[in-house]
C-alpha cells in the first residue's frame, strides 16, 4: 500500500514536473563555487569551466532540445554562505548542482538539496562522510579521502620513509584523511611522531615548523591547502630544513610554486588525481585547447575540471532519463551510467554515489616548478 | 634550550608586525573612542600597493637592495596614509556627531567595500611577490636559524615604533594629539585643531600599517585580499592586551601575543594556538580590565 501511495506522489511529482518543464524553454543547471574567499580562484575556474562547457554544449543543441542555462551562486568557501547559496538556489528552478570544492562547505548544503530532491555533484569534496549520510541525490567526481589515504601510507611505504610527521589544519577534508593516513600508517608498521594542526590562512608558520623539525621525522605528510603548503615549503628553506614533504591533493596548484619559490618547492612530493594537462582523454585535450583560447589561461586546477564533469554527467544524466526531474536523473546516474567518458577519464558511480575505481597519482615538484608524474 | 629561543624569535617576529597594525587601531581609539574595522584592509592595501610598484617600477634593479627598498617603503607608506585619509573623510567625517554605532558600521562598510575593491582589481588568486628580491641569508648564531629578514623586520618595526613614540611625546604636534586624545573639547579651547588632529592620526596609523603590509608581502610572499582580516583581528587583540587607546601598550600588546602564540604552539598544542592566545587575553583582561598598560578607564565598543 505505502509502495502506490509513494508511486502516486511520485507521479504526481513527475506531472508538476513536467508542466514546469514545458513552460520554460531552457534547463537550469546550478552552481554553487567558492566565487570569493579564500578559494575564490578554485571557484573562478570552476565557473568559467562549467560555463564554457554549456556554452559548447547549447552550440550542439543544449539538452532535451532546450538551451542550457547556468545558475551560479557563491558560496564563499564558507558552511554559512553556502547553506543560504543552497537555499537560493533551490528557488530557481535548477534541475541539479555541480559543486563544490570544500567538503565542509557541500556538507552544509547537502541535505538542502536533497529534501527537494536536487541532484549534487560535488567536485572537490573528498570528506568520507559526504556520502556515508544516505542522501539519494548526492554524487561526486571527486575520488574519497580513504582512497587518498591509502595511496599516502602506499607511496610512503615506497619511497621508504619510516618516521612520519602528521600536520593537518582542522577543516573537516584536511582532518578526514590525516585521520585515515594515520590510522594506515601505523597499522603498516610506520612510526607516527607527530599529529597536529596548523590555522589556515596566517601567514608565519614558522612556530609548526621549528616544533616539526625537533620531532625528526623523514617525511612530512601535510594534508591542507596549497597556500598554506608553499608558505611552509618556503619558511622550511629559510631554516635550512632539508626533509621532504608530501602532499595531500589540496596542494596541486600551480600557484604552489609561485608561493613557494621554484628553490623552495623543489622535491615536494604530492598526491593528486591526474593534473588538466596529463589528462590523456581526446575531449580533455580538445576542451583544454578550447579553454586556453577563452581565457588565456589553463584551469587552476583538476577540482575545477571535476566540476566540469559534474556539468556533463548531469548532461547526459538528463538525456539519458529524457527528464529533468531529479529523482530520474539520480536514478539514471546511480544505475545506467556506466564509464561516461568524462573529462577526466571513465566515470561510473555506486550505490553511495561514489565515483568508481582509482584516480590518484604521485606527483614531484621538478626544479623548473614543474610537476612530474612519478612512476612508483 | 635551543629551540626554546628559536621560538621566541619566531614569535617576535610575528609580534612586530602585529604590533605595527595594532598602533594604527589603538591610535584612532585614542582619539576617536571608535574601532577603525577597515585598518586591516588598508594593511593589505600596503601589501599589494608594494608589489604593484616594485615589479612596475623595478626600483630594486635601479636602485639596489638597500635603497630601493628604502624608497618602497617610503612610497607604500605615504599612499597608503592618503588612503587613510581619504577614509576618514569619506566614511567618519560625515559620522562624526552620530551615535557611535553609526561609525562602527561605517567602519565595517568601509572594510568590505575596501576588500572587494581590492578583489575587482587584482582578482581573487593569490599574488605572489618576485622571490629573488631579497637576500635569502640565513644567520647561524648560538645553534639558532635566524634568517636575515626576520632580524631586519624585527629591527624595521622597533625602530618605526621608537620613531612614533618620540613624535608623540616629545613634539608640539604629539602633544596636540595628546590633548585631543584626553579631551577634544577641551583641546579646541586651547586652540588644536582637532580635525587635523583627527586628520594625522589617519595618516600616521595607516602609513605604519601599511608599512607592515608591505613587510609581510616582501617577507612572506604570499598575499591575498583577505589576509587583512587575520592580521587586524591579531592586531586588535593585542591594541586590547596592552590597553586600548595606548600607544606602548600596543607595542607591548603585538609582541607579547606573538610570543605567546609561538610558545604556546611549541609547548602545548599547535591547533590549540589561538585558544591560549585569546586565554590569556581573557585572563589579563580579568586581572587588568584596561589591559597591560592601559590607564583611563574608558568605555569600549
Amino acid at each position: 500500500m505505502k509502495q502506490h501511495l509513494l508511486a502516486l506522489v511520485a507521479a504526481l511529482g513527475l506531472a508538476v514536473g513536467g508542466v514546469t518543464a514545458q513552460a520554460a524553454d531552457t534547463v537550469k543547471i546550478g552552481l554553487m563555487a567558492p566565487l570569493t574567499g579564500s578559494w575564490a580562484s578554485e571557484g573562478q575556474g570552476m565557473k568559467k569551466i562549467v560555463e564554457l562547457l554549456a556554452e559548447q554544449q547549447n552550440a550542439k543543441g543544449g539538452v532535451l532540445g532546450k538551451r542550457i542555462e547556468v545558475v551560479t551562486e557563491d558560496d564563499g568557501g564558507d558552511p554559512r554562505t553556502a547553506s543560504l547559496a543552497a537555499q537560493r538556489l533551490t528557488t530557481r528552478d535548477v534541475v541539479a548542482v555541480v559543486g563544490t570544492y570544500g567538503s565542509s562547505v557541500t556538507e552544509a548544503s547537502q541535505a538542502i538539496y536533497d529534501e527537494v530532491g536536487l541532484p549534487q555533484i560535488a567536485n572537490g569534496s573528498t570528506a568520507i562522510r559526504l556520502t556515508e549520510k544516505g542522501f539519494k541525490h548526492f554524487f561526486r567526481t571527486a575520488p574519497r579521502d580513504d582512497e587518498q589515504g591509502r595511496m599516502a601510507a602506499r607511496t610512503i611505504d615506497k619511497l621508504g620513509f619510516k618516521k612520519i610527521a602528521i600536520l593537518h589544519d582542522n577543516t573537516s577534508y584536511a582532518k578526514g584523511l590525516a585521520d585515515e593516513a594515520n590510522a594506515l600508517l601505523k597499522s603498516q608498521g610506520a612510526e607516527v611522531v607527530f599529529f597536529d594542526a596548523l590555522t589556515p590562512g596566517e601567514r608565519d608558520y614558522t612556530a609548526i615548523l621549528t616544533k616539526l623539525k625537533g620531532a625528526n621525522p623523514d617525511v612530512v605528510l601535510f594534508t591542507g591547502y596549497y597556500p598554506e603548503a608553499g608558505l611552509l615549503l618556503r619558511q622550511k628553506k629559510d631554516m635550512n630544513w632539508k626533509t621532504p614533504f608530501l602532499g595531500g591533493d589540496a596542494t596541486n596548484n600551480v600557484d604552489l610554486v609561485k608561493i613557494a619559490g621554484k628553490e623552495a618547492a623543489e622535491g615536494f612530493y604530492f598526491l593528486s588525481p591526474p593534473q588538466p594537462r596529463d589528462l590523456d582523454t581526446p575531449d580533455a585535450a580538445a576542451f583544454l585547447a578550447d579553454y586556453q583560447k577563452k581565457y588565456n589561461e589553463l584551469p587552476p586546477s583538476i577540482w575545477a575540471m571535476l566540476a566540469g564533469d559534474g556539468f556533463r554527467v548531469i548532461v547526459a544524466g538528463i538525456a539519458g532519463a529524457q527528464s529533468t526531474d531529479g529523482d530520474k536523473i539520480a536514478e539514471y546516474l546511480h544505475q545506467d551510467l556506466k564509464d561516461y567518458p568524462g573529462l577526466s577519464g571513465p566515470i561510473s558511480f555506486d550505490a553511495k554515489g561514489d565515483r568508481e575505481g582509482e584516480v590518484y597519482r604521485v606527483y614531484q615538484v621538478d626544479a623548473e616548478g614543474n610537476f612530474v608524474l612519478l612512476k612508483l | 634550550m635551543e629551540e626554546f629561543f628559536q621560538q621566541l624569535t619566531n614569535g617576535l617576529a610575528v609580534g612586530g608586525i602585529y604590533a605595527l597594525i595594532a598602533l594604527g587601531y589603538t591610535m584612532v581609539y585614542g582619539v576617536l573612542k571608535l574601532i577603525n574595522f577597515a585598518h586591516g584592509d588598508l594593511f593589505t592595501y600596503g601589501a599589494y600597493l608594494g608589489l604593484t610598484l616594485l615589479t612596475s617600477l623595478a626600483l630594486t634593479d635601479r636602485l639596489g637592495f638597500a635603497l630601493g627598498v628604502l624608497v618602497l617603503v617610503l612610497m607604500v607608506m605615504g599612499l597608503v596614509a592618503v588612503l587613510g585619509a581619504i577614509l576618514e573623510r569619506a566614511a567618519y567625517r560625515p559620522l562624526r556627531e552620530s551615535p557611535r554605532l553609526s561609525a562602527v558600521v561605517s567602519a565595517l562598510g568601509a572594510s568590505i567595500f575596501l576588500q572587494n575593491t581590492l578583489m575587482l582589481i587584482y582578482g581573487a588568486r593569490f599574488q605572489v611577490y618576485p622571490d629573488n628580491i631579497l637576500p635569502a641569508t640565513t644567520l647561524h648564531l648560538f645553534g639558532l636559524y635566524l634568517p636575515l629578514m626576520r632580524v631586519l623586520i624585527v629591527l624595521a618595526s622597533v625602530a618605526m615604533m621608537a620613531a612614533l613614540y618620540l613624535f608623540i611625546q616629545k613634539t608640539r604636534i604629539g602633544t596636540a594629539i595628546r590633548a585631543a586624545a584626553i579631551d577634544q573639547g577641551a583641546a579646541r579651547l586651547m586652540g588644536i585643531d582637532v580635525n587635523r588632529v583627527i586628520l594625522l592620526v589617519f595618516l600616521m596609523g595607516p602609513a605604519l600599517g601599511g608599512a607592515a603590509g608591505l613587510m609581510v608581502g616582501l617577507y612572506y610572499g604570499q598575499i591575498n585580499f583577505t589576509m587583512g582580516w587575520v592580521y587586524g583581528m591579531k592586531a586588535f587583540t593585542a591594541a586590547i592586551l596592552g590597553g586600548i587607546g595606548n600607544i606602548p601598550g600596543a607595542m607591548v600588546g603585538g609582541l607579547l601575543l606573538g610570543v605567546i602564540e609561538a610558545l604556546g604552539a611549541a609547548y602545548l598544542s599547535i591547533a590549540w594556538k589561538d585558544a591560549i592566545a585569546f586565554l590569556v587575553l581573557i585572563l589579563i583582561l580579568i586581572v587588568r580590565p584596561t589591559g597591560l598598560l592601559g590607564e583611563r578607564v574608558a568605555d569600549k565598543i
